[in-house]
C-alpha cells in the first residue's frame, strides 16, 4: 500500500503562488477539434484549439470544406457570364459581390453606366447589406444561447428577399447586374414596396435593441470579450464593420466612392471598444445608415436607361433586331463570344457587408478573363480570430466567431 | 508629392520598375528585395496589407520573362492611396515571406502556395489552405487539367467524373476509387479498385 502524498496546501509556509507553479498543478495543453459540422461555426469552419484548462493558448482555423473553384471556373466563362458565379461566393451578400465584379469589368472597358442603373445597384446592395446583417444578428446571438431574436430578424429578412424576388425572380444567387448596367429595369411597384419596408424598419431596429443591445445578459456576455486594438486589427488585415469596431474609420463607400455613393449623405459608425459587443453595435448602427442611403436613392430615382448604350457591351433592344442589320451583328457577336476588353489588370475596392471586397481582373484581350482574383473579406478577417481568442476562455471563442461574421462560401471560394 | 510617388521613388532606388494602368500604380522589384520593399512602403505610410495574389502567365499572349507573378496589394488608410508591388518568379522558385511585416499575410501567402505551388521561405505555417492536403498539383496553374479528367490525389486516390455521375444516379455505388498505395484507414489487403478508364 502506498501512502498518498500530502496535499501542498497542508504544508506550512506554502503560498498560493507556490501552488500555482508547483509541478503537480501543471496541466498539459489539450488539443480540441471544433467543427466542421458544428452549429456555431456558421457553416463548415473547423477550428483546432490548444487549451490550458479552459484558456485558449493556440488556435488554427482549418478551412476549405466549401471550396468550389469559382476563380478557375470564371477563367473559362465570358465576362458577362461571370456574374453568375460571383454572387454564389458570399450567398448572404450576393449583390455586393456582383457589384464588385461588374465594377472591375467596367473599369477595364471604360463602360458608362447610366445613373439609374447605379442608383438601383446602390438600393439593392444596401438592402442586401441589411439582410446580411440581420442573419448576422440572428445566428450570432443564437450561438450565445438566445433563440428568440433569430425569428424576428428572419421575419424582416423575408421582406427584403421578397423585394429581391420582385426585381430578379430569385431570393438568392441573383445574377441581376450586368457589365454596363442591369439585366432589366426594376418592375412597377418596386419603389412603393421598398418605401413600405423602409418606413417600417426603424421600429424593428428599436425592437432588436430592446431584445439584445439593452439586455443585461448579452451586454455582460460580450463586453470586454475578444478585444482587438486598432493596430492589431490592421496587422491581421481586418476590414469592414469589425475593423470599425476597433476605432479605425475605413469605409470604401466614403474613402473611394463607387457607383454614386458620393451623392448620398450617411455616416460611418465606429466604436473605440474593439470587443464583441462593439462589433455587434457597429453593425446595428450600420443598418440605420444603409436605410438612409436606400431612402435617398429611392428619392433620386428617375426614369432612364439601365444599360450602357454602347452596342459593343450591351445587347441591342429586341425590336431593333427586326429592322437593323447592325443590331443583328452586334447581338450575334455578344451572344456568341462576348466583348473583348483591352489588356491590363484592374482592381476596384468596394465595401461589402464584411469588409473590403474587390475583384482583381487580368485581361489578355480575349473574351474571357485571364485571371480572376476575388479579395474576399471573410477569409482574411478570419485570421483575426486568433488574436481575439488567445488567453480568453473557450466559451468566448463562439462569441468571437459570430462577431467576425465569416460566411464560409466567401472564405473558401 | 503624393505618398505613392514618394514610395515609387524609394523603390526605384532599390531597382524597382514602376508601371501604371488606369491610375493603378505597380512597381516590379527583385524577389530578394521584396521584404525590404514592403517594409519601405509600410514605414512610408502604407499601413494595410490588402491582398497577396498569384498570377500564372503561361498562356498569356506575347508574355516574356518568368512564368508567375506574385502581387502585393497595399493600402494606406491615412492617405487613401493604393499601390501594388510585384515580383516575378519561375516554377520552383521560393519567395521570402512578408509575415514578419504583417501577420495578415499568413493566409494570403498560404493561398498562393496552395494555388500555384510558390513556396514562401520562413513562413510560420506553410500548408495548403483550401484544397485537400493530398491533392496532386496546383489548381490555378494554367496547365492544370480541367473538364472531364479524373482528379488525382497524391496517395493514389482519384475521383473519376464518369463514376461520380454513375454514383449520383444510384446505378453504381462508386464515387471514388483508389489506385496504387493505400489510403489511411484502409487495410493493406483490401481489394484494389479499377483504375479510371482512358477517355
Amino acid at each position: 500500500m502506498t501512502i498518498p502524498k500530502p496535499s501542498p496546501l497542508t504544508q506550512p509556509g506554502v503560498t498560493v503562488s507556490d501552488i500555482e507553479t508547483a509541478s503537480e498543478f501543471e496541466t498539459k495543453l489539450m488539443r480540441l477539434n471544433v467543427g466542421p459540422q458544428h452549429p456555431s461555426t456558421h457553416g463548415v469552419l473547423r477550428v483546432v484549439v490548444d487549451l490550458d484548462g479552459e484558456t485558449v493558448k493556440r488556435l488554427v482555423p482549418q478551412i476549405g470544406y466549401l471550396h468550389t473553384g469559382f476563380e478557375k471556373t470564371m477563367e473559362h466563362r465570358t465576362y458577362q457570364q461571370c456574374v453568375t458565379y460571383s454572387n454564389r461566393m458570399d450567398y448572404l451578400h450576393g449583390f455586393g459581390h456582383d457589384l464588385a465584379y461588374v465594377l472591375s469589368a467596367e473599369k477595364l472597358l471604360d463602360a458608362q453606366v447610366p445613373v439609374r442603373a447605379q442608383q438601383v445597384r446602390v438600393i439593392l446592395t444596401e438592402l442586401n447589406r441589411i439582410a446580411s446583417h440581420l442573419v448576422f444578428f440572428g445566428t450570432g446571438i443564437l450561438d450565445m444561447g438566445a433563440l428568440t431574436l433569430f425569428f424576428y430578424t428572419m421575419r424582416e429578412r423575408e421582406q427584403i428577399l421578397d423585394l429581391f424576388e420582385m426585381v430578379c425572380g430569385v431570393r438568392m444567387n441573383y445574377g441581376y447586374f450586368r457589365v454596363g448596367g442591369l439585366s432589366k429595369d426594376i418592375p412597377e411597384g418596386f419603389v412603393e414596396a421598398a418605401r413600405k419596408f423602409i418606413s417600417g424598419f426603424p421600429k424593428m431596429i428599436d425592437q432588436y435593441a430592446t431584445m439584445f443591445a439593452k439586455n443585461d445578459i448579452f451586454v455582460g456576455r460580450t463586453t470586454g470579450v475578444g478585444v482587438l486594438t486598432g493596430e492589431q486589427a490592421l496587422d491581421y488585415g481586418l476590414t469592414g464593420p469589425s475593423l470599425r469596431a476597433s476605432d479605425v474609420s475605413l469605409d470604401f463607400r466614403k474613402a473611394q466612392p463607387y457607383s454614386g455613393y458620393e451623392n448620398y449623405d450617411f455616416d460611418v459608425p465606429t466604436s473605440d471598444k474593439g470587443d464583441v459587443n462593439a462589433r455587434f453595435m457597429v453593425r446595428m448602427e450600420e443598418m440605420a445608415e444603409s436605410l438612409k442611403i436606400v431612402e435617398q436613392a429611392l428619392d433620386a430615382l428617375e426614369p432612364g436607361p439601365v444599360k450602357d448604350p454602347d452596342r459593343r457591351i450591351s445587347l441591342p433592344p429586341r425590336q431593333e433586331l427586326e429592322t437593323s442589320m447592325e443590331a443583328v451583328i452586334f447581338h450575334f457577336k455578344l451572344a456568341t463570344e462576348g466583348f473583348h476588353p483591352p489588356r491590363g489588370e484592374v482592381y476596384v475596392p468596394t465595401e461589402s457587408a464584411r469588409g473590403e471586397l474587390g475583384y482583381y481582373l487580368v485581361s489578355d484581350g480575349g473574351s474571357m478573363p485571364y485571371r480572376v482574383k476575388a479579395r474576399v473579406p471573410s477569409l482574411i478577417n478570419l485570421q483575426s480570430l486568433e488574436p481575439a481568442c488567445i488567453d480568453g476562455v473557450f466559451a468566448d471563442m463562439v462569441a468571437n466567431i459570430a462577431s467576425l461574421d465569416p460566411v464560409m462560401g466567401d472564405v473558401d471560394k | 508629392m503624393s505618398l505613392t510617388e514618394s514610395v515609387v521613388t524609394e523603390l526605384k532606388a532599390l531597382g524597382g520598375k514602376p508601371a501604371e494602368f488606369k491610375q493603378m500604380v505597380s512597381v516590379t522589384v527583385d524577389v530578394s528585395d521584396i521584404v525590404n520593399a514592403v517594409q519601405t512602403a509600410k514605414s512610408a505610410g502604407f499601413n494595410m496589407i490588402s491582398d497577396v495574389m498569384g498570377v500564372d502567365y503561361l498562356n498569356y499572349p506575347q508574355h516574356q520573362g518568368k512564368r508567375f507573378s506574385v502581387i502585393y496589394n497595399l493600402y494606406s488608410i491615412t492617405e487613401n492611396e493604393r499601390m501594388f508591388i510585384r515580383i516575378n518568379v519561375n516554377d520552383g522558385d521560393s519567395v521570402p515571406t512578408i509575415t514578419g511585416v504583417w501577420h495578415g499575410a499568413n493566409f494570403m501567402e498560404r493561398e498562393v502556395y496552395d494555388m500555384y505551388g510558390i513556396t514562401f521561405e520562413n513562413h510560420p505555417d506553410l500548408r495548403k489552405i483550401i484544397t485537400p492536403e493530398d491533392l496532386d498539383g496546383y489548381p490555378l496553374r494554367k496547365d492544370f487539367p480541367i473538364g472531364e479528367t479524373p482528379t488525382v490525389f497524391n496517395d493514389g486516390r482519384f475521383i473519376d467524373p464518369a463514376a461520380f455521375r454513375a454514383g449520383l444516379t444510384g446505378q453504381d455505388s462508386g464515387l471514388s476509387g483508389h489506385q496504387g498505395g493505400m489510403r489511411k484507414g484502409y487495410s493493406a489487403d483490401a481489394p484494389m479498385p479499377d483504375a479510371p478508364k482512358e477517355a
